[in-house]
């Protein structure tokens, strides 16, 4: 049940970094809440998902590092080496001597292929080191330049080369008012290819993830660090090991197929959001308890009300009464609405996990009319605390979560479009006017669906 | 011979525990009478037993031991149930794995499929107040039926990659040497000795079961003899019960008692098949003579259009090499069809040829072991993998034709394709 990682870019590389390391000291941490015997089954589960054995004894990360500069590839891998306690194998990189200008069309259509033989080659040595490879993670961000166009074609040929495993892609969603001017079109024209060739698109807004660290972790000055710090503590509470059943005595061997199965079976809804409870600075953490009850309740409503944390949720926003017919339910360009879901998946680590109730998940009223909640809603569990959280709880959401940022990026993305603004950058790559039109299209019918719910 | 009713439960559950061992493999004990006898039923039917005597028995198990004892020997006769008893029970020390390439007879494969029953009784989901599925739901169970598909892929390759270090760590070590190397369980008892006499146990246990096998492989005519008086008297019982007789005839064909229906019921059925036969002859005829006709139009159609003479003979070296490829094909299957085996086989693992596997006393054949290496199966699958989605493609096609002849005939309505990759 390994997973390996494919870190694409500045932004997949940095993350990537900070992912490995909240797993690593989740896996030392001595704050497990949990016997001997289930502390050392987790160790054991977590150590080979994430890292292979070698000689030396330091655990090495599964992992591929993609990226066209030299700069932050050798960056990542010093400072995992300093660490100590885990590192990359330093042969498991790609990079080139100079950059290339910050062009998506550029590196899917020329860096891509260009590269693609010496970058497979990398990940078919990792695949190989695994007795069991349960799938692929890559790791990018969607609106830059070559990372998201390259990692576009990087996972077209995961795709094609590994046609039976599972692929997550997650994707950094840009800050709305950010840097790059053609950030709309890198961000569609990334969505709709990944939406092929991926199982699974798990999404993380720069927005939503800077609030959390200025309102809950009380950062003054927010850097890139803190950020990635906060989206690596969401990505291990989702993937360290849990009992995915009722009853389960091990702890699964098949984290990227359950988490499919259970959130993405309907090819047209691979948008997946993900919400952490509690999330608090360190300081805080030790003065704070939580119950379960509790805990549940603010998730359910930042599920119910589409809050990006557990400050600031609207109480107000209640589920509908059964029988209203869809077109009864606002449209995307409405104000906060009720958020439809289509499946959830909730996990739950820490003390007295056997006691929680998650019976309000698994209200019809919450999900669309075609599914009922017996096959919508999973829920897994694991009594070891994770990183310090005496108890938390994770959230998964195939829901509306991602309508309206969606439809934002694509309404302004089809502006632009419309006056033909910077298309000549695409273009003179190989990307043409119908490639976009195509993009455009298929994003269009995601919307639809998802707003049809 | 007395009847006694106290057999009959007894008898009951000695068909669901041999049945279920076929069947799944492993009795549930706390199934009552009632699910015990419904399955027992439920086999016989699948194997086609047809007595409507027996399927009328109550479900309380208290009468029926005369009919219980046709059904036991009708299953020894028909499914060889002892031998399929044995083999399912068959210590297993070698590596195996089961063969199937799908071209063998339906019988077998669906032996396979119908292994596991559980499937069978329960009933898919009400479908609640409407009558009808929302096609996403069954977007979303077939999605969720590829990804269970996908995981058991992973499982597959998982098991196999741990079986060849297996057999590479363990290769130049096993006594006998056309082998050469060690199997999961012969491993497993090195590295823990004490099990060996877990081993000896079963080992010991299947001896005497085949003992005893061969004990009533030579009572086993008396056996029969003995049944046949059970059926006469049965006969006779049916005669003095009923004036107007559903006559069961005796046969006496391979000293086995068949499932005895009525003559007439017979007779009809065969009518019905007969007259089934021929209104399926008369339409294969007009489906013939239709694509002749058609085939003769596009024929005519073709030569219309190709008179360039480059044109022609391009198109006629394409068909040539279509059918060479096919022609091709057809002589490997025709000179490999003494390999096509199915079933369990052994797995052994050689250096020069890398995986080759042994067949198994499965097949009737007195002949030799049979050899197949593995890399010649995988080329074969192969090339049926290749057959069959150059069909699946061409039927997207005409799916695809289809709907835009749909759409046409649509107003203000188009349809846009997914994105090419």
């Amino acid at each position: 049940m390994s997973v390996v990682t494919v870190q694409l870019g500045q932004c997949g590389n940095q993350i990537g970094h900070e992912v490995f390391n909240a797993i690593c000291s989740d896996f030392h941490s001595t704050h497990g809440l949990c016997s001997k015997k289930e502390n050392e089954s987790y160790q054991e589960a977590c150590k080979e998902r994430f890292f292979s054995e070698e000689k030396t004894g330091v655990p090495v990360a599964r992992a591929v590092l993609v990226d066209m500069e030299p700069k932050v590839i050798s960056q990542t891998l010093s400072m995992a080496a300093r660490s100590g306690c885990w590192k990359y194998d330093h042969q498991s990189h790609f990079c080139q001597k100079q950059g290339s200008g910050n062009n998506w069309a550029n590196g899917y259509s020329v860096h891509g292929p260009r590269h693609k033989d010496a970058i497979m080659n990398l990940v078919q040595k990792e695949a190989e080191k695994c007795d069991r490879l349960s799938g692929f993670f890559t790791v990018m961000s969607m609106a830059g330049g070559t990372g998201s166009g390259m990692g576009a074609f990087v996972t077209q040929c995961l795709r094609d080369a590994f046609p039976a495993s599972f692929i997550l892609n997650q994707v950094v969603w840009p800050y709305g008012t950010g840097e790059v001017i053609v950030q709309n079109y890198n961000s569609v024209l990334t969505l709709s290819h990944l939406y092929q060739s991926s199982d699974a698109l798990l999404v993380h807004e720069n927005d939503a993830i800077h609030k959390i660290c200025a309102q809950l972790m009380n950062i003054k000055q927010i850097s890139f660090r803190d950020v990635n710090r906060v989206i690596a503590h969401q990505l291990g509470s989702v993937f360290q090991p849990t009992h995915t059943s009722e009853g389960a005595v091990r702890y699964s061997r098949n984290p990227l197929g359950d988490l499919m199965e259970s959130l993405v079976p309907h090819p047209e809804f691979k948008m997946l959001g993900l919400r952490n409870i509690p999330q608090m600075s360190e300081n805080s953490l030790a003065y704070s308890t939580f119950t379960w009850p509790g805990l549940i309740k603010h998730l359910r409503q930042m599920l119910i009300a589409n809050a990006k944390m557990e400050e600031g949720i609207n109480w107000q926003v209640r589920p509908p009464l059964p029988g209203l017919p869809v077109s009864q339910k606002c449209s995307p360009s409405r104000a906060p609405h009720f958020n439809t879901s289509i499946a959830n998946l909730v996990i739950l680590r820490g003390k007295d996990v056997q006691s929680v109730d998650v019976g309000g998940f698994r209200d019809a009223a919450l999900y669309t009319s075609w599914l009922n909640p017996q096959d919508a809603f999973n829920v897994w569990k694991t009594p070891r605390a994770f990183n310090k959280y005496e108890k938390s709880a994770a959230l998964v959401s195939n829901s509306q979560f991602l309508l309206k940022p969606l439809d934002d990026i694509v309404g302004k993305a089809w502006n632009m479009f419309a006056s033909k603004a910077y298309v000549h950058q695409y273009t003179k790559f190989g990307i043409e006017e119908e490639d976009f039109l195509d993009c455009f299209t298929a994003l269009e019918q995601v919307l639809s669906s998802y707003a049809s719910l | 011979m007395v009847w006694g009713t106290r057999l009959s439960p007894e008898l009951w559950r000695l068909l669901y525990s041999l049945l279920k061992q076929i069947h799944e493999g492993g009795c549930t004990k706390s199934d009552t009478i009632d699910t015990q006898i419904r399955f027992v039923k439920s086999v016989l039917r699948y194997h086609g037993y047809g007595r409507s005597e027996f399927y009328q028995l109550p479900s309380d198990g208290s009468v029926g031991s005369r009919e219980l004892l046709l059904a036991f020997s009708w299953l020894l006769h028909r499914i060889n149930l002892l031998e399929q008893l044995l083999s399912v029970n068959r210590v297993k020390i070698r590596d195996e794995t089961s063969l199937c390439t799908g071209d063998s007879k339906l019988g077998e494969c669906g032996d396979n499929l119908l292994k596991s029953w559980k499937g069978m009784t329960e009933l898919a989901p009400e479908p609640g107040l409407k009558n009808e599925v929302d096609i996403r739901y069954l977007q979303w169970l077939n999605g969720r039926l590829r990804f269970q598909w996908r995981s058991l892929h992973v499982d597959y390759q998982e098991q196999c990659k741990l079986l060849y270090k297996i057999h590479v760590y363990t290769n130049g070590s096993h006594m006998d040497q056309t082998v050469g190397h060690f199997s999961v369980t012969e491993t497993d008892l090195i590295r823990q000795p004490d099990n060996y006499k877990q081993l000896m146990q079963l080992l010991e246990s299947e001896t005497s079961r085949l003992e005893a096998f061969l004990e009533w492989k030579q009572l086993e005519p008396v056996y029969w003899q003995w049944m046949e008086t059970v059926l006469d008297t049965m006969v006779e019982d049916v005669i003095t019960c009923s004036a107007q007789d559903i006559c069961s005839k005796k046969t006496t064909l391979a000293n086995a008692p068949l499932c005895y229906c009525s003559a007439d019921n017979i007779v009809e059925e065969i009518d019905q098949l007969t007259k089934d036969l021929v209104i399926l002859g008369d339409g294969l005829c007009d489906v013939v003579t239709c694509k002749k006709s058609e085939w003769h139009e596009k024929i005519k159609g073709r030569e219309r259009e190709l008179l360039d003479e480059k044109e022609f003979s391009e198109a006629i070296g394409k068909i040539h090499e279509a059918v060479e490829l096919k022609l091709s094909e057809l002589k490997y299957q025709c000179a490999h069809k003494k390999n096509k085996m199915h079933g369990p086989c052994r797995l052994v693992f050689k250096d020069k040829h890398p995986a080759s596997k042994m067949g198994f006393g499965r097949s009737r054949a007195k002949e030799a072991l049979m050899n197949v290496s593995a890399s010649e199966l995988i080329n074969e699958l192969r090339m049926k993998e290749a057959r069959l989605e150059k069909e699946l493609k061409q039927l997207q096609e005409e799916c695809r034709h289809k709907l835009t002849e749909v759409v046409d005939g649509m107003d203000s309505m188009i349809c846009i394709p997914p994105m090419k990759r």
